[in-house]
């Protein structure tokens, strides 16, 4: 059985009536790297954020693991995205606060919410992340504030946040599109760690292709919202390029 | 509105202004002349005021007075509706010089369409025919586009400071501003600048003969009403300023009721001022500190309740949104990602909200509030200007001192 199955799945903002997915339907097995590509407005965004309903399906079902999430009661919603890490385009920090506490939000979903109202975490939490903070190599950040750091650290903070909640699925929203291209691979190459060694399968949308073709096991590329394309890096030829990106575009390298 | 209709709206509603800033000039230019030679010192607004008296010819002669002179203006140069709804006459081509042959067709043809009820616009909203007749069209302003004038000799320009003077000078008379009689009536206050000049310190630690409390026993209490009413003010506004942020509450309908409730509530508490409270209290709960401390925390709650669901609208969402990946409920996502946002500028306004307070307390005082404000009331009835001196330098240093300390601690947490 597929790990995560996308079945029809559709999306209308009601504000202006923007069609943001039509019918989208795909099957990620465990142990993926599946990137989606598309340019800005494709509707990438709203498909990663429907998967953890951030974002609510119009209709069609989100199928994790034989649970269909689409489904699911508020509180059986929060155990399910648990098991759901994501990386976000801008972080997502709490810019005032400590790294650690950014890191620690990640066992939200775990904790008491008077464990959470009053900050105090469990030791094998503040344990945890102190393991996922030296993964990404900040453990001595760990105090410092968030908004102290460089772009790329702050997007480590990110993935060591996802690590805390130990997930078998991570979504990652353009991870790299607010770094310039040598931190953007170091950050790739921490969501390509995750993917090997530790299984866990990755959906990430990438703005370049160079990087989908360089990290992506299989690729996804959606166009006004609808799939129009789903195969191997190897199969984007340049006719089909053009198709997804418009017949004025140019590929661009990210070295 | 969208579409065809769009332009029609615009040309109408800046017409209106125009017609409305004529009126609005003669109407108070009719004021200021009415009340210059009014014979009675006893100004009488709704007699006369409110409707000049005019037969009804005069007024037809006014409606097409003003009617003229909105056209003229329009046709001319740039009027303040043209401006205010960024429009700009130009040529049928786009050309922005507009030939003064055009200008006058323009404005002949436009009678036409006022005469017709505006025909023309229903007909062709986006070009109707009183413009092309005369060759024009308006057109929406270009950004940057070079000046026809310099400022000051701009229509719009001239009726604004028009509009400006005009009401400057009838606000000037119906305030009954009297600029000779504050010179020269200067030393009537003579005995309280006298007493202001020489304050008597001597009851500041002692109460005097009349009163209940020293200056300084009066100057604590004023403190403590506004220290209480602030903190526990804050306290009620904290959890309250969450049901009125509508980033929070606006996801489900139920929320966007309480959140309108909560908004409306505040509103409500901030427009009655302080000093209605404590009119009300006094007589609730006796004249005294207890009444003037209820007054300032109702009208805080209100307005760092505000304050407060303002700071909470404008978080970055994007924590709010990680910490909702991760599994969090309402409850835990607001603690972690939304308090360490609000947190520091929550404290500055409470900062600054016991800086208003404590210059509250003083009139609360006066009313019934107790403390500094009753003193003051007192000693001003007693004619004792001396210690009014008193009260007014050592208030007026406690708050100089208060105000110092509390933005330098403002500074530092934001």
């Amino acid at each position: 059985m597929a790990h995560l199955a996308i079945e029809r799945l559709t999306k209308v903002y009601e504000r202006g009536k923007v069609r943001a997915l039509t019918d989208v339907s795909f099957e990620v097995n465990r142990g993926e790297f599946l990137v989606l590509i598309g340019l800005s407005g494709s509707g990438k965004s709203t498909l990663l954020r429907c998967v953890n309903r951030l974002v609510e399906p119009t209709s069609g079902r989100v199928v994790l693991d034989g649970t269909d999430v689409t489904r699911l009661s508020s509180r059986s919603l929060r155990q399910t995205r648990r098991r759901i890490g994501m990386v976000f385009q801008q972080f997502n920090l709490v810019k005032r606060s400590s790294v650690l506490a950014n890191v620690l939000a990640g066992r939200l979903g775990y904790v008491s919410t008077v464990r959470a109202l009053l900050g105090r975490f469990p030791r094998e939490d503040l344990e945890r992340a102190r393991r996922a903070l030296e993964r990404v190599g900040l453990v001595e950040k760990m105090h410092a504030r968030a908004d102290e750091l460089s772009g790329g650290q702050q997007q480590r903070v990110g993935i060591a946040r996802a690590l805390m909640q130990e997930p078998e699925l991570l979504l990652a929203d353009e991870p790299v599109s607010a770094l310039d291209p040598a931190t953007s691979h170091s950050i790739m190459q921490y969501l390509e760690q995750m993917n090997r060694q530790d299984g866990v399968t990755v959906l990430a949308s990438l703005h370049f292709l160079s990087l989908a073709r360089r990290y992506g096991t299989r690729i996804i590329a959606l166009k006004d919202g609808r799939m129009v394309f789903d195969g191997p890096p190897s199969a984007i030829d340049n006719a089909k390029f053009k198709e997804i990106y418009g017949e004025d575009a140019e590929e661009v390298e990210v070295r | 509105m969208s579409g065809r209709f769009a332009h029609a709206r615009r040309r109408l509603l800046s017409f209106f202004l125009d017609w409305l800033a004529w009126a609005y000039l003669l109407y108070a230019g009719f004021s200021i002349h009415y009340i210059r030679t009014s014979p009675t010192l006893i100004w009488r607004p709704e007699e006369k005021f409110v409707l000049p008296e005019l037969d009804p010819w005069g007024w037809i002669l006014v409606a097409v007075l003003t009617v003229e002179l909105a056209l003229l203006c329009r046709a001319f140069g740039v009027s303040l509706g043209q401006r205010a709804h960024g429009v700009v006459l130009a040529s049928a081509d786009g050309n922005p010089q507009v030939g003064f042959s055009q200008r006058v067709l323009y404005f002949f043809t436009s009678h036409v369409a006022l005469a017709t009820l505006g025909l023309p616009l229903w007909l062709r909203p986006d070009r109707p025919w009183h413009e092309r007749l005369a060759g024009v069209a308006l057109v929406p302003r270009a950004r940057g586009a070079p000046r026809v004038r310099p400022w000051w000799l701009s229509t719009y320009v001239l009726m604004a400071l028009a509009l400006v003077g005009v009401t400057v000078a009838l606000g000037w008379l119906v305030t009954d501003i009297q600029i000779r009689t504050l010179v020269q009536d200067v030393g009537k206050p003579i005995r309280l600048w006298r007493g202001l000049s020489r304050p008597d310190l001597s009851y500041l630690f002692v109460p005097h003969p009349l009163e209940v409390d020293s200056i300084f026993g009066a100057l604590v209490k004023s403190l403590f009403m506004a220290l209480l009413a602030t903190v526990v003010g804050a306290a009620v506004a904290f959890p309250l300023s969450f049901l009125g942020a509508r980033n929070i509450m606006a996801s489900t309908q139920v929320g966007r009721v309480v959140y309108a409730v909560t908004r409306g509530l505040f509103n409500v508490f901030r427009s009655i001022e302080s000093i209605f409270w404590a009119s009300i209290f006094a007589i609730w709960v006796g004249f005294g500190p207890f009444a003037g401390t209820i007054a300032l925390f109702l009208h805080t709650i209100a307005a760092l309740g505000k304050l407060y669901s303002e700071q909470v609208e404008h978080i970055d969402p994007g924590p709010v949104e990680a910490a909702t990946a991760a599994g969090g409920n309402g409850l835990q996502v607001i603690k972690q990602a939304v308090v360490p946002q609000i947190l520091p500028p929550f404290l500055a306004f409470t900062l600054y909200r016991w800086d208003i307070n404590l210059r509250m307390a003083t009139v609360v005082g006066f009313v019934g509030g107790g403390g500094i404000g009753l003193l003051l009331r007192n000693f001003k009835e007693g004619l004792e200007w001396t210690q009014v001196g008193a009260v007014v330098v050592v208030f007026a240093l406690t708050v100089w001192i208060l105000d110092f300390a509390s933005g330098w601690v403002r500074e530092r947490i934001t």
